[in-house]
């Protein structure tokens, strides 16, 4: 018998935590008497930020090393997760990694019965109305929490690592025990902290917490994914030389009036994306030029639409926007698609101002890097229809 | 000399239109200049240079145009020929011993970019130590990235073979490049009288460069050699082979073409010329000019009754399989004559050892085979080497042992 683990992770933020999840399931199982491996995805491109990527962990209480190696290690992507770990929720809404093919849901590879296991803010209802259906009963762990940066280097823990843990020992302690987790923490940590981490992680996933923060997903649950999976060529239907032909030449004015690349848009990679107030807009186009995957079609009137399908949420049209309140960063699970931002204020200005704003909230937070402090938006005050005026207040917290 | 040779017609119709002098690499230079070789890249090295001397001397004179480009290092030098070559430029480049290595990057991807440019290699042997001498080492290094590779014995079908080569390299079934080998010294060096074809009979037979849905080009944009994974890397290997495998068929095309327009030039199975061979027991096999004192040698030992004959491999990529197994499974023993090493590969034998043992495996009649290292470094094999192997080999095939399977000819011992 084989329990496989996948941890669903954001490249380069996350790398480091996803192998040291996997690493430990290792340890913690093989001190279980189990036999236990881990490795990467090796076809995904981990340093690129933000780019969709799996770590594996495999264990096993009777196969040896040398099968469980040949079962699981052989591969480069696994058919079957007991557990799919997701580090990040914007994932939900589904994964195009780099070394894959097509825009693939969230819980593709969980088993009848298998667990999806997210760290969210986020309730099972929300985040289902981005997860493809399944014809089968599985469940929905919800694990209260931000996506964790603290994999990396410059970033302050925060204890994900070992909740994570707590929380897999609650969905099956068949891979790995509570007992067993908290044992591996304090011996290899010396630090009380983590261990209770683990444990408060676990108790918050068990069937008896209250709130129930697991649910059974059935076929009725989630949305028909619509992203066609490609069909590879077979070796004969290829151009030779290594040629691809280039995307088809084209450019129009308006809304997706660009040639783009129909194989790779890379969208799945951001965690937010930029929200766009046009009657604040000076038309500077600095947006446009510096967007470094060219998402910004320019529009008959001046303005910049944005084809989000291809924004990888860099934030680069955010920082550069010399107009406070223009372009905001959003958290990208407000969005449930990615019409046309400019046609939908060209239809309804009042409606879309009003639309926009309720998307950017009132109370913002901004992420706490290196130090663990950050910015929060503590009075919010809509920007009137078309005024540049200073309408919000700022100040620095301790996240 | 090869039979080939001697079997030309004195005159087909004004095909070609003078003769003279010339040594191996001049005759290439006429050879790219009659195939209107749109860019050639250059980079000196012995004894490849005198090749891009008589190119720009021929251009310098205003009997030749073309985009003539001195690059900084062998790997510049080849990295323009594989771009020129993708934008639908006939290209030419040339090196030799460890020129040709340090440009292998730029090599192995004109290869798996199938891009047909054509290359000559003065064969040099490998540093170190620095030696001028031939040894095939720097040629066979290609010969199993995706290649053509051919070995010519003289210099007439060092200036033919430029022709013939991009008629193969350039067929839409093959595009890839072109790999012309031939001796250091012995025949880079070496000056005979060449016929050159006019530009008129060169023309009908090389037909025009045309990459066609693989041109790079604005009006015709595409990428090539993205980044790709493991889902992509086998179809494009696969395509590879086949294109080797397909390149069989078309040298044998180009050949008859060849002899329909330049007279019955080369004889088939065209990969190899056989000389004496009908009745005979024993021969040795062997690559580049080490066929003059074999040739000779056979003439000599024919004269003293003895039954034997010299088979002289020109292609080596791709290789000539069946017709090479159906060649040497008629002789009871066959000693193969390697002018390069491979160290600790099985019974220490030589890389053409290996290929033609290969080769002969699934034969009925398997012969005996004996191995002879020679000429390493540039060393001479005179004819009296050549009548030692032959007794070797005629030795071998009356015994069953593998004793001294390895004979190095030439060597101070």
């Amino acid at each position: 018998m084989i329990k496989r683990v996948e941890v669903n992770y954001r490249g380069i933020f996350q790398k480091n935590l996803g192998k040291k999840i996997g690493s430990d399931i290792v340890m913690i199982a093989s001190r279980m008497g189990q036999t236990a491996f881990s490795n990467g995805r090796y076809s995904d491109s981990p340093e690129r930020n933000g780019i969709p990527c799996k770590y594996f962990a495999f264990v096993s209480p009777n196969l040896s090393e040398e099968e469980l190696e040949a079962e699981c290690g052989a591969k480069l992507e696994i058919d079957d997760a007991n557990i799919s770990v997701v580090l990040d929720d914007t994932m939900c809404k589904g994964v195009e990694p780099w070394g894959w093919h097509g825009v693939r849901p969230i819980n593709e590879r969980v088993v009848q019965d298998g667990c999806l296991l997210v760290v969210s803010k986020k309730k099972p209802e929300e985040l289902l109305k981005f997860i493809g259906k399944k014809s089968y009963n599985y469940r929905l762990a919800i694990l209260d929490g931000d996506a964790s940066l603290a994999g990396l280097w410059v970033n302050k823990d925060d204890l994900t690592h070992e909740r994570i843990l707590g929380g897999i020992a609650a969905i099956d302690p068949a891979v790995i025990s509570i007992e067993a987790v908290e044992a591996y923490l304090l011996e290899k940590t010396k630090d009380k902290r983590r261990a209770d981490a683990a444990r408060a992680a676990y108790e918050s996933l068990r069937q008896e917490a209250k709130p129930p923060r697991v649910k059974t997903v059935t076929p009725n649950d989630g949305i028909v994914w619509t992203h066609e999976i490609p069909v590879l060529p077979k070796w004969f239907e290829m151009q030779e030389g290594a040629a691809v032909p280039a995307v088809k030449r084209g450019f129009e004015i308006g809304p997706r009036g660009q040639s783009r690349n129909a194989m790779f848009k890379r969208g799945t990679t951001k965690t937010q994306r930029p929200a766009v107030r046009f009657d604040l807009c000076t038309k500077c186009t600095l947006c446009w030029v510096e967007c470094p995957d060219e998402c910004f079609d320019p529009t008959s009137d001046g303005y910049y639409d944005i084809e989000y399908q291809y924004c990888v949420g860099c934030g680069k049209c955010a920082e550069i926007c010399p107009v406070k309140e223009c372009i905001v960063m959003v958290d990208e699970l407000q969005f449930e698609d990615d019409h046309s931002p400019w046609e939908h204020w060209k239809k309804d200005s009042k409606e879309y101002i009003a639309w926009v704003e309720e998307k950017k909230g009132k109370e913002r937070v901004s992420y706490p890097a290196v130090t663990g402090k950050g910015i929060t938006v503590t009075q919010g005050v809509v920007m009137p229809e078309g005024k540049i005026v200073p309408v919000r207040k700022t100040e620095e917290v301790e996240v | 000399m090869s039979v080939a040779v001697a079997q030309t017609k004195s005159d087909q119709s004004g095909v070609y239109e003078r003769e003279e002098l010339l040594n191996g690499c001049q005759a290439v230079a006429h050879g790219v200049c009659l195939a209107d070789v749109d860019v050639i890249a250059a980079y000196p090295i012995r004894p490849y240079t005198e090749v891009m001397d008589a190119l720009s001397k021929l251009i310098a004179d205003g009997q030749f145009d073309s985009e003539y480009i001195i690059a900084d290092s062998e790997h510049s030098q080849f990295e323009i020929v594989k771009h020129a070559s993708s934008v639908n430029a006939r290209a030419f480049g040339g090196s030799s011993g460890t020129g040709w290595m340090y440009g292998m990057e730029a090599l192995v991807v004109t290869a798996t970019d199938r891009l047909p440019p054509l290359f000559v290699v003065g064969n040099r042997a490998l540093d170190d130590p620095g030696a001028f001498g031939v040894e095939h080492n720097d040629a066979m290094a290609v010969r199993d990235m995706g290649w053509l590779l051919c070995w010519v014995t003289t210099p007439q079908e060092a200036l033919e073979h430029v022709l013939i080569g991009y008629r193969i390299a350039e067929d839409k079934k093959v595009r890839m490049p072109m790999g012309l080998a031939m001796d250091g010294a012995f025949l880079t060096h070496s000056q005979h009288m060449v016929k050159i074809p006019s530009v008129e009979a060169a023309k009908r037979f090389l037909p025009q460069y045309d990459l066609a849905e693989r041109r790079l080009h604005p009006d015709n944009p595409i990428s090539i050699a993205p980044q790709i994974n493991e889902d992509w890397v086998m179809e494009l290997r696969r395509q590879n082979w086949e294109a080797a495998k397909r390149a069989r068929g078309v040298i044998k095309e180009a050949y008859k073409e060849f002899n329909d327009i330049f007279g019955n030039r080369y004889a088939a199975p065209y990969y190899f010329d056989e000389f004496m061979t009908d009745d005979a027991e024993v021969v040795l096999i062997g690559i580049g000019t080490v066929a003059a004192p074999a040739r000779t040698a056979v003439r000599r030992m024919r004269e003293k009754g003895q039954k034997v004959g010299y088979v002289n491999l020109r292609w080596f990529r791709p290789f000539p399989t069946v017709e090479l197994r159906e060649c040497l499974s008629r002789f009871k023993a066959v000693g193969v004559v390697d002018r390069d090493f491979a160290h600790g590969s099985p019974d220490n034998g030589g890389i053409l050892m290996h290929e033609v043992r290969s080769c002969l495996y699934p034969a009925k009649n398997r012969p005996a085979i004996v191995n002879f290292m020679g000429g390493l470094g540039g060393r001479d094999l005179s004819i009296a080497d050549a009548q030692k192997m032959y007794e070797t080999t005629q030795q071998a095939a009356k015994k069953d042992s593998m004793d001294d399977f390895v004979t190095w000819i030439g060597l101070r011992e």
